[in-house]
């Protein structure tokens, strides 16, 4: 992403601080797509949750039995469901969309599934981030100790 | 001497302030990004929909009841709005780009002149 394509470097050529410089590139990046891929996770069980609600709370076999409605999280008041066969559903910029359970259920399938496809690309990215990070992090160590060796043998020399 | 280095603490001060602009420019392109990605979640949502279906907004603490109509209408409009900024802010990061690029290499130059001075000097 940030270095321009089609120029290769020989990670051997670079001093220890462009290295380093490298690593700690990479290591901003990798966390940055860790972040995202936690909070794609959450979002993911989230409209899981959404698919277990319909699918357990919003049947015909509910209706006319007395449920509990949060107002707060430490508040409930009684009621009863109104009507079983349709919900109103978040789909996004504050619009709300009046669905049938079906529709609701199919909608929260594709957006699982459509979260499902971009971790899995984003998983791919991470481990080829990865991959980078451990040659760069090999070739670091490598420049260090033979440094260091060749710093204690000019001291032995001298 | 002196005057090298008090050029090149201006230039690495400004060098630096356009470094802050850019990175609030793409902080700002990338907040646009994922509005632009929400809207077309909605716009996508809304074409599916039937026309007589039931679309509400959520204003304040209430849904209001609105026509389908409208609400493509100001998803659509929204949109074109996000796309004129993107755009916006993609020059303005261009542009902070080639001006920062143009700085460095005045400040590459100067630092590579000052110990040929430095070396006169002496």
């Amino acid at each position: 992403m940030a270095s321009p394509k089609g120029q290769t470097i020989d990670l051997a050529t670079l001093t220890t601080a462009q290295l380093s410089q490298v690593k700690k590139q990479l290591d901003d990046e990798l966390e940055h797509l860790t972040n995202s891929f936690t909070q794609l996770r959450a979002a993911q069980a989230k409209f899981r949750e959404c698919l277990r609600s319909i699918a357990g709370g919003v049947t015909p076999k509910v209706e006319g039995k007395p449920i509990l409605v949060p107002l707060t999280t430490s508040l409930y008041v009684p009621g009863t469901l109104a009507d079983p066969e349709n919900v109103i559903v978040d789909v996004g910029t504050g619009f709300y969309v009046e669905k049938s359970t079906k529709d609701a259920t199919k909608f929260y399938e594709a957006k699982v599934e459509e979260l499902g496809a971009n971790l899995k690309d984003l998983e791919s990215i991470v481990q080829g981030k990865s991959n980078n990070l451990r040659v760069v992090e090999d070739v670091l160590r490598q420049k260090v100790l033979s440094a260091s060796s060749a710093a204690s043998a000019s001291t032995s020399t001298s | 001497m002196a005057d090298a280095q008090h050029q090149l603490q201006a230039l690495s001060d400004e060098y630096q302030k356009l470094q802050q602009d850019l990175q609030n420019s793409i902080n700002s392109r990338q907040k646009l990004e994922s509005q632009q990605q929400e809207n077309k979640g909605v716009q996508k949502e809304f074409a599916s929909l039937k026309d007589d279906a039931n679309i509400y907004k959520l204003v304040g603490p209430v849904l209001l009841k609105q026509d389908k109509t409208e609400a493509v209408m100001a998803v659509d409009g929204r949109l074109e709005f996000i796309d004129k900024e993107i755009r916006r802010i993609e020059k303005q990061i261009k542009d902070v780009q080639e001006k920062s690029d143009q700085i460095r290499s005045q400040i590459i130059q100067i630092q590579s002149e000052a110990p040929q001075a430095a070396a006169q000097a002496v």
